[in-house]
Order: C-alpha cells, then sequence, then structure tokens
C-alpha cells in the first residue's frame, strides 16, 4: 500500500479546517490514540485532528483522499480488535468533541446524537427521561459511533437485539467527501438498498458517522435480578434454552462462570451473593407492573430450580442490582489489571452453549492456559478471557494463533462466527476467512472500492484489498 | 428466643426526585422498597434465631402495599408478620407511629425478648419511633449497634459514636436499632419467596387495639407539619493547594481572619 505522509503542508491546510489546538502531534499527547483494549502493540497516528463539526471531516476527508493518506476514525477506543489502532499512521479523526446530544424526540421517542458520546450518558439522559436506550455493551465509556461501526451488542440481547436494531437515521462522510443522509425518523422503509445496514457494522471502512437517530423503548421502572448458581457449566447453560423455549423472554440472561466471579470479586474488592459454585445464570426481569413481574420471578426461578440451580437468589433493590450487574460488567476490565487477556467473542446459536464452553475449556487445557467463560447466554454469545498469567512472552505468542485456530474452527463447526459483537478488525482478519465464504468475501470487497476507492479509510480493518 | 422487627416501607431514594421549585419530593411511580436499615434488622434477627432458635414477628404499620415488604421479610426466614393497616393509622407522626407499634406488640406478642428495628427510616428520617416504643414499653435500648452478641439472658452490643464505638450490655428484653456495618443482609431466595406466600399475615386494625380510635393517626398525633422545604444544598469546602505547608497555613489564616473566625 504506496499511502503518503502527512508532511508540512498537510499540516497547514489542516490547520485551515480546524482550530489548531485541535491538531495534536506530539508523541506524548497521541500516544493514548495509538492503541485500542486489544492486545495489539501500538501504532502512533501521525497527527489526531479533533473534529467539530461535519463539514470539517468533509474536508478532512477530501483532503485525505487527494493526498492518499489513511485516515483512522476513532470513539472511545474501546474496541477488542484492534479497528480502531491506525496501522499505517496517517490522520486520526477522534470523535472526542463531537459529544452532544442533539435532540431528544419524545413524540417519535428517538433521540438524535453525536457519534462522540458516550454509551453512559445517553443512557443516563434517557432513563431521567423515563426512556431506555437498550442497547447495554459492559464498556460503558465507549461511544454511540464506534458500537454502531462494530455493532455492539451487551447484555440486552435477547429481548431487545443489538445496535443495529436501534439504528434510524445516520449522517455519513464517505471517504470521497460527499455528506449523506441514511434512513430518518421513519420506522418503516422500502426504498433500494438499505445502505445504512452497511455502515452500520463496517468498523470504519466504509463511510464516517457523524450523527445519528437512534430508536428508544419505554423504561420498566420495576426490575429484579436473579443470581443462580449452579454445580456444572451444562445446567448452567442448559437452563437459558428452556427459559426461553417457555416463552418467558428476560431483557438480559448472562452466564458467568467461577474463575470470572472471583476475579470480578478481586477487582472490585467486595463479595458477590455466592461465589462457591462453579457456573451462575444472571437474569435481570422488568416490567411496569409489580403483580407480573412476581409472577415472572416466580416462573423463571421454577425452571431454574427443574434445571439443578444450586438456589435462586433474588435481588430487588436498585443497590444490590448494581452491584450484581457491575460484578458482570467488569469481568474483562478485572482479568486485564491482573495481566495479558486475549479476548475472545464466540457466538454459537443458543442451543450449541454447552458444547462450545466444552470445548472451550478442552482448547484452553489443550494448551495449557487458563479461562474465564462469561457472557451474553440469552444470545448464544460467550466471551472467553484467556489469561497469560505467568507463560513466558515467546510462548504465549507462539501457542495464540495456534489457540485461536481451534476456537474458531469449533465455532464455526457449531454453526456459529468468529465474532459476536467486538468485530473483526486487525486482530481477527487472518481468520476471518474460516468464517465467510469466498464469494462473500469478494463482494464485501468490490463494495469496499465502491465506497472508498482510493482505499483511504481505515485501511487494512477486516480484510486486505490485493 | 421470641424477637420482633419493626420495618417499614420506604420509596427507593436513588429515585426520588426534588422539584426545587415546589414540592420537596415527587413519590409519583417511584418504586418502593423494604427500608434498607430494616433489612439489616432481619438479617439479624435470623442470625440469632439460626444460633438460637426460636420465633421473628414481622411488625410494619403501613398501607396495604406495604405486603410486598413484608413479603421480603418473610421470604427472607421471619416466620409470620402482623401488617396493622387501617385509614384510621394515616397521618401519624412519629409517637402516634410509635405507641401503635408497642400496643401491637403489647397486646399480640407479649412474651418478647428483643425488638430489632433499623436506625431510621430513609424517607421520615427521624430515627424517632424506635426509642419512643422502647420508652412506651419501659425496656431499655441500644441504638445505633454494628456488632451483637448474645449470651445467656443478656446481649452485648457495639453503638457507633463519633469518635469510634461503645461497648454495651443490656439484660433482655431489649430493643436494639440497626446500623449498616452490623451484618451483610441475604438475599432472599425463590423457596423463601414461594413458602412466604403461606406464611401468616396478621392484619390488625385500629380497633382491634383500642375502641377509643382518636389515639391514632392524625388525630393521635401531637406534632403538626406547618411547613416543608428542601434544605439549601451544601456549598463544597475549600481546599487550599499548596506545596508548602508553611504558605498553606498563612493562606488559611488569612482566609479565617477574613472571615472574621478568627
Ligand atoms: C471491558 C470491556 C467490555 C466490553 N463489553 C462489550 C460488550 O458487552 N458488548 C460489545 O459489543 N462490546 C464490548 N466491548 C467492546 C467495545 O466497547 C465496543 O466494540 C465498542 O463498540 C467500541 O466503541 P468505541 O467508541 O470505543 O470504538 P473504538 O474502539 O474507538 O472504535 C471501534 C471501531 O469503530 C470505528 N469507529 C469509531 N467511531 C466511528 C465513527 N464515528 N464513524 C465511523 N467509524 C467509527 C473505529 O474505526 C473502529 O473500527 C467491551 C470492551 C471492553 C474493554
Ligand atoms: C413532624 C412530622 C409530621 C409528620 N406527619 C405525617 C403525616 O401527616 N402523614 C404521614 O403519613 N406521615 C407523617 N410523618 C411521617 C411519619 O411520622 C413517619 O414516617 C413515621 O412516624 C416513622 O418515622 P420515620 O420515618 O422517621 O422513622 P424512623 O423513626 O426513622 O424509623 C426507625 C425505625 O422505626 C421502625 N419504624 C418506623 N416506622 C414504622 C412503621 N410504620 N411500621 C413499623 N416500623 C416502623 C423501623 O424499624 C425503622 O427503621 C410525619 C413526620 C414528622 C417528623
Amino acid at each position: 500500500m504506496k499511502y503518503r505522509k502527512v508532511n508540512e503542508r498537510v499540516l497547514k491546510q489542516l490547520a485551515a479546517i480546524v482550530e489548531p489546538n485541535d491538531i495534536l502531534s506530539d508523541r506524548e499527547r497521541i500516544l493514548d490514540y495509538a492503541s485500542d483494549e486489544s492486545s495489539i502493540e501500538p501504532h502512533y497516528p501521525e497527527v489526531v485532528v479533533r473534529t467539530n463539526t461535519t463539514e470539517e471531516v468533509s474536508k478532512i476527508l477530501r483532503l485525505a483522499n487527494q493526498e492518499l493518506i489513511p485516515v483512522t476514525p476513532r470513539g472511545g477506543g474501546t474496541g477488542l480488535c484492534g479497528g480502531a489502532v491506525p496501522i499505517y499512521g496517517g490522520i486520526l479523526i477522534s470523535f472526542e468533541k463531537m459529544n452532544q446530544i442533539l435532540e431528544l424526540d419524545a413524540e417519535n421517542l428517538m433521540i438524535t446524537v453525536e457519534p462522540g458520546v458516550f454509551v453512559l450518558d445517553l443512557h443516563t439522559y434517557v432513563e431521567e427521561h423515563d426512556l431506555l436506550y437498550p442497547p447495554d455493551p459492559g464498556q460503558k465509556l465507549g461511544t454511540i459511533g464506534g458500537n454502531i461501526s462494530t455493532n455492539a451488542g451487551g447484555m440486552r440481547g435477547v429481548k431487545y437485539g443489538v445496535t443495529r436494531d436501534f439504528v434510524q437515521g445516520l449522517e455519513v462522510v464517505l471517504p470521497t467527501s460527499e455528506i449523506i443522509d441514511l434512513g430518518g425518523k421513519t420506522v418503516k422503509n422500502s426504498t433500494g438498498y438499505s445502505l445504512i445496514d452497511l455502515i452500520i457494522g463496517a468498523e470504519g471502512t466504509l463511510g464516517v458517522i457523524t450523527k445519528a437517530i437512534l430508536r428508544l423503548v419505554p423504561l420498566s421502572k420495576l426490575s429484579s435480578t436473579l443470581y443462580v448458581p449452579y454445580k456444572n457449566l451444562q445446567d448452567a447453560s442448559s437452563t437459558v434454552s428452556k427459559i426461553i423455549q417457555n416463552k418467558i423472554i428476560p431483557p438480559a440472561i448472562e452466564f458467568v462462570d467461577q474463575s470470572s466471579i472471583l476475579v470480578a470479586e478481586r477487582y472490585l474488592k467486595r463479595s458477590m451473593p455466592r461465589n462457591d459454585a462453579p457456573a451462575y445464570v444472571l437474569i435481570r426481569i422488568e416490567d411496569k407492573d409489580e403483580t407480573q413481574i412476581n409472577a415472572d420471578i416466580e416462573a423463571v426461578g421454577e425452571i431454574c430450580l427443574e434445571n439443578n440451580a444450586l438456589d435462586v437468589l433474588v435481588a430487588d433493590t436498585r443497590g444490590k442490582q448494581e452491584e450484581i450487574w457491575e460484578g458482570r460488567s467488569c469481568i474483562i476490565d478485572a482479568a486485564k489489571a491482573e495481566g495479558l487477556v486475549e479476548v475472545v467473542d464466540c457466538v454459537v446459536p443458543r442451543a450449541s452453549i454447552p458444547a462450545l464452553i466444552k470445548g472451550l475449556n478442552d482448547i484452553a487445557k489443550k494448551y495449557g492456559v487458563e479461562c474465564q467463560n462469561f457472557g451474553h447466554a440469552g444470545d448464544g454469545n460467550v466471551h472467553t478471557n484467556i489469561l497469560k498469567k505467568t507463560m513466558n512472552d515467546d510462548e504465549w505468542n507462539n501457542k495464540i494463533p495456534h489457540l485461536l485456530l481451534d476456537i474458531y474452527t469449533l465455532s464455526v463447526s457449531l454453526h456459529g462466527t468468529i465474532s459476536g459483537e467486538h468485530g473483526i478488525g486487525l486482530t481477527r482478519k487472518q481468520y476471518f476467512p474460516m468464517a465467510r465464504d469466498e464469494k462473500q468475501i469478494e463482494l464485501m470487497k468490490e463494495i469496499k472500492r465502491v465506497f472508498d476507492p482510493n482505499n483511504i479509510l481505515n485501511p487494512g480493518k477486516i480484510f486486505d484489498l490485493d | 428466643m421470641i424477637i420482633v422487627v419493626c420495618i417499614k416501607q420506604v420509596p427507593e431514594i436513588a429515585d426520588v426526585k426534588i422539584d426545587p421549585n415546589t414540592k420537596p419530593l415527587i413519590r409519583e411511580g417511584v418504586p418502593t422498597i423494604l427500608n434498607p436499615f430494616d433489612e439489616f434488622a432481619i438479617e439479624e434477627a435470623l442470625r440469632i434465631k439460626e444460633k438460637q432458635g426460636g420465633e421473628i414477628i414481622v411488625v410494619s404499620m403501613g398501607p396495604s402495599q406495604a405486603k410486598q415488604a413484608i413479603l421480603k421479610c418473610l421470604a427472607m426466614g421471619a416466620d409470620r408478620a402482623i401488617h396493622l393497616t387501617d385509614s384510621l393509622f394515616a397521618g401519624a407522626d412519629t409517637l402516634a407511629t410509635a405507641s401503635t407499634l408497642s400496643k401491637t406488640i403489647r397486646k399480640f406478642v407479649p412474651k418478647f425478648d428483643i425488638i430489632l428495628c433499623g436506625k431510621q427510616a430513609i424517607d421520615g428520617d427521624t430515627g424517632q419511633v424506635p426509642l419512643e416504643i422502647s420508652e412506651l414499653l419501659g425496656i431499655p435500648r441500644i441504638s445505633g449497634i454494628t456488632k451483637l452478641e448474645i449470651e445467656d439472658r443478656k446481649v452485648v452490643a457495639h453503638r457507633e459514636i463519633d469518635e469510634g464505638y461503645e461497648v454495651l450490655e443490656s439484660k433482655l428484653p431489649v430493643l436494639l436499632t440497626a446500623l449498616k456495618g452490623l451484618n451483610e443482609p441475604r438475599l432472599p431466595n425463590i423457596r423463601g419467596i414461594l413458602s412466604a406466600k403461606k406464611k401468616e399475615i396478621k392484619i390488625v386494625t385500629a380497633s382491634d387495639l383500642d375502641s377509643n380510635t382518636n389515639q391514632f393517626g392524625l388525630t393521635g398525633s401531637p406534632t403538626q407539619v406547618v411547613k416543608i422545604h428542601t434544605p439549601e444544598p451544601r456549598a463544597g469546602g475549600i481546599i487550599i493547594h499548596e506545596d508548602d505547608p508553611k504558605i498553606a497555613v498563612n493562606k488559611l489564616v488569612q482566609f479565617l481572619k477574613k472571615e472574621r473566625i478568627l
């Protein structure tokens, strides 16, 4: 790939587009933009630009497209596959200043936001208005732009779906600098190809998202959380299918193994309701009506007991529930605080979870590494922290690619795929052909070429253009 | 050991919005919970019973919705409950509340050993009810305990004070109020929740306690709410940041002089 460098002339032209203090180029200040939360080593951008408006983004892309300079869009940098890491240097566009909530449309239950809004702030804001933005990824300091670009999932997937299901409209700047509006506030739309769906999940390779209209739902004020310990993983995972078979769809059903609970306890420096069982299922139940919520708790509780749950603990206060969900959300951070971690994101049909987890544990054993399994059991999405611990670097670097190959082979053989919600980015690029056939990948490459003829927008992610 | 636990259902405070212009508390649509301090009380009662055997009776005065909080206590493991509910109880101040509760205890659980309460209710927040109950029943009390041991017919408790804690001893029967730190309340489990539905919740009305019903509720309350206002939010303190402690002290002295404190 022949890209040009960001030279003095280009810097001058950038300075004509944005305020000088929104251009960062000294090494110390751009350090934070050189990596994300994946384990790949840092790659420095040549320059970081903090944009304030769509027009600025468009002008930067026009410049970059003329000058053949690679551009990497970056949200919170919490991605787990290197998507926002500028491997070819160039210009990195950071959305940290485009972080405003622009409009809450209570009549249409929609909200318009800039791409740099943190999920955390969006959740807090809409909940103050008794509304809910259901996508609920564990990392709350990811941005909406990043969430849309990775089609982030999270804890409410079982009932509500993923980020894609809540994106109504997007303002996108194309690599060739045109600004287009996709979708809108209409609920229905049969008007040609759905380009918006191409942008969602494209990991910033087809266009830059500068504004988003998101769908909201009414907030169910009442909720309870069940904390259910099991004596083995199989019983825990089969409960999940049983609950859904019984036509109860709780907003969240999460699976956590004992090692995950223990690492969360060490990280949070407090105890979870129980830590002595090998496996746990956490279930959130919500409703507007107290009688209904009580009925659901009992129905789900009984299904758990029928599937050999050791106990079914019920947290009803907000405080207790938050403690439990914080314990679940922090597992990746908690593991990282103790050492190097490779986070795996397999997804399989729900009924295959027991087979997947058993296989994952067997593979970990084969390579002599410890692992923690947890995740969005209701969606068949299992996260695995592979822990380096005291293994020496060479051994780790040698083993990981083989181990991942085994894991992905297993996931694909169970009719699953290699990433449920974190994305392909850089770290899964070499495994991508395992999950999609040649023709599909060729179509994707053609689409990329149509959107980005000079291949300047986030090049080298998902696949390489040959 | 016969243990009475007084509990109150309260709005979940995290949700209570304060309207700065008009009313102090907006309770509309706010979920209700068992008063958090009462959770410590019920947990402590369960631990005593697990060691010594006995019976736990939950007593609560409140509207019919308070049943939810009562059921939670029964699900955690209390044996039975008395629910004081009657429109005649409405509008009770702390004294009327305490007198109603103590009459109930005297009439329906005369042979109790321990009464456990929360230190305060997170809505009313007075912390007066338990102390008034102990006065009306003529028994000793230890308020704000963080540790409890029971030996034969006496209790030894740690009572939190500004400087640390006091160790107090009392004979039975005694009233104790629970503070955070006393224990880590268990979560009720589904078996408990199902069995709670089969446990006795005795409904008691004003006429069950006394034929002279004007001593209850609003008419039985000597205090009157004249005015409700939201206190000004406290302004944050001032921190003097200086590397050199001498300069910091100088600045502090100057500040105190300017404010005419020195
Ligand atoms: C502890 C932890 C827990 C996590 N839990 C979850 C979880 O439960 N579910 C889940 O799905 N993910 C989870 N993640 C992964 C991560 O939070 C998500 O992938 C998130 O969507 C990334 O958002 P971000 O703003 O940090 O994006 P970044 O990492 O900055 O970028 C991600 C990708 O989006 C592109 N991008 C960013 N902004 C834009 C834009 N405005 N326009 C075009 N492209 C853009 C980037 O180029 C990159 O390819 C977790 C991560 C961590 C560290
Ligand atoms: C001046 C004044 C006027 C008031 N006027 C009214 C009014 O007009 N209408 C009205 O509805 N309320 C009124 N209240 C509120 C009512 O008096 C109190 O909510 C009630 O007396 C309990 O007091 P508290 O909430 O401060 O509880 P605290 O004394 O702080 O509670 C401590 C403990 O006592 C026990 N306890 C308290 N209340 C009960 C209960 N009901 N049942 C069982 N155990 C209990 C619990 O163990 C609790 O943890 C008034 C309060 C005050 C101070």
